[in-house]
């Protein structure tokens, strides 16, 4: 590194005097630590992120280098829903979705209470921004179709081939016609049947992932209490019960 | 209108009628996966049950936790 790179006065050339060399180095080094702390994530991320100054500043560009890195990550991992888009719709999905997931972190920064490391906290919001971008993205071209009326269910190969299977989701098909509500069923057959991502869902409803997912578990409830009346479920509520 | 039936598959079936009890909304689920993500990364078995039975009933948040789970296994 050059004296003058180091921050020594032009002119003064390092080896003019020991006083020099001295001065040199302590610039040197305030140099070095000050690089160090720019690359270096805050000991106390709340501490840092809450109080104006040059360290808010410096922990709000770290966030955002750690958010980036968890929605690059997400937009990867998702990468065939994008398929045939090219690397700028995923650059672009990947920076708004940090974007976004700053301003929801920041607003929930009051929140955090240390059960976890914060940059695992972190990196949720960012996952969490950049997978709905993505199902969105995915499906911003495809119809989303909500039947009200007649729920019409044909029963698959797989399942016609076996007696039983048989009988248990044709006693499906009457629980969801005849058990549910014309939402319930509406919502359960979108995201269980047609596979439409939840938030995707609630886009298009105007409403969010958790009322859609308790809609669909209020479904379940009405369908099971229903099959277990009818004694294809045993009563007892436990994982993998039927009979 | 639907142009094509609908077709219950096999592992349709099994998805229509999951148990999803004990209830965990994907609100409180999204709460609790940082939490759960850490303490995944220390003992494979500490899970809640409420939130390994939201994991198997809802495939976004079922998503979203396998991601950070790798995300943080990578840091290590």
């Amino acid at each position: 590194m050059s004296a003058e790179a180091a921050g020594a006065s032009p002119g003064i050339r390092a080896c003019d005097s020991d006083q020099t060399m001295t001065r040199i180095g302590a610039d040197e080094s305030a140099r070095a630590q000050s690089a160090t702390d720019t690359e270096r994530d805050p000991e106390d991320w709340i501490v840092a992120l809450s109080v104006e100054g040059p360290k808010r500043h410096h922990a709000l560009r770290r966030l955002h280098a750690l958010l980036l890195r968890a929605a690059r990550h997400q937009v990867r991992r998702m990468d065939t829903l994008l398929d045939g888009a090219g690397p700028d719709v995923a650059d672009e999905l990947t920076h708004q979705a940090a974007d976004e997931a700053m301003v929801a972190l920041l607003a929930k920064l009051h929140t955090f209470q240390g059960r976890s490391r914060f940059t695992t906290w972190a990196y949720k919001f960012g996952i969490l921004q950049a997978a709905t971008a993505v199902r969105s993205h995915a499906w911003r071209t495809r119809q989303v179709v909500l039947d009200d009326s007649s729920v019409t269910v044909d029963l698959g190969p797989s399942v016609e081939e076996y007696a039983e299977t048989a009988d248990l989701a044709r006693a499906v098909r009457r629980a969801i016609d005849e058990t549910l509500t014309p939402h319930q069923r509406r919502i359960m057959l979108a995201l269980l049947v047609d596979e439409v991502p939840i938030d995707v869902l609630a886009e298009r409803l105007g409403t969010n992932r958790n009322a859609l997912y308790k809609t669909l578990h209020d479904a379940r409830v009405r369908v099971r209490a229903d099959l277990t009346a009818a004694g294809f479920l045993r009563a007892a509520s436990g994982k993998g019960n039927a009979r | 209108m639907r142009e094509q039936p609908r077709v219950i598959t096999q592992e349709i079936l099994h998805i229509l009628i999951k148990d999803t009890e004990p209830w965990l909304s994907c609100d409180d689920c999204f709460e609790m996966l940082d939490e759960y993500a850490d303490r995944r990364l220390v003992d494979r078995d500490d899970a809640h049950t409420s939130m390994v039975t939201h994991l198997e009933a809802c495939p976004a948040c079922a998503e979203e936790a396998a991601s950070l789970l790798a995300l943080i296994a990578n840091d290590e």
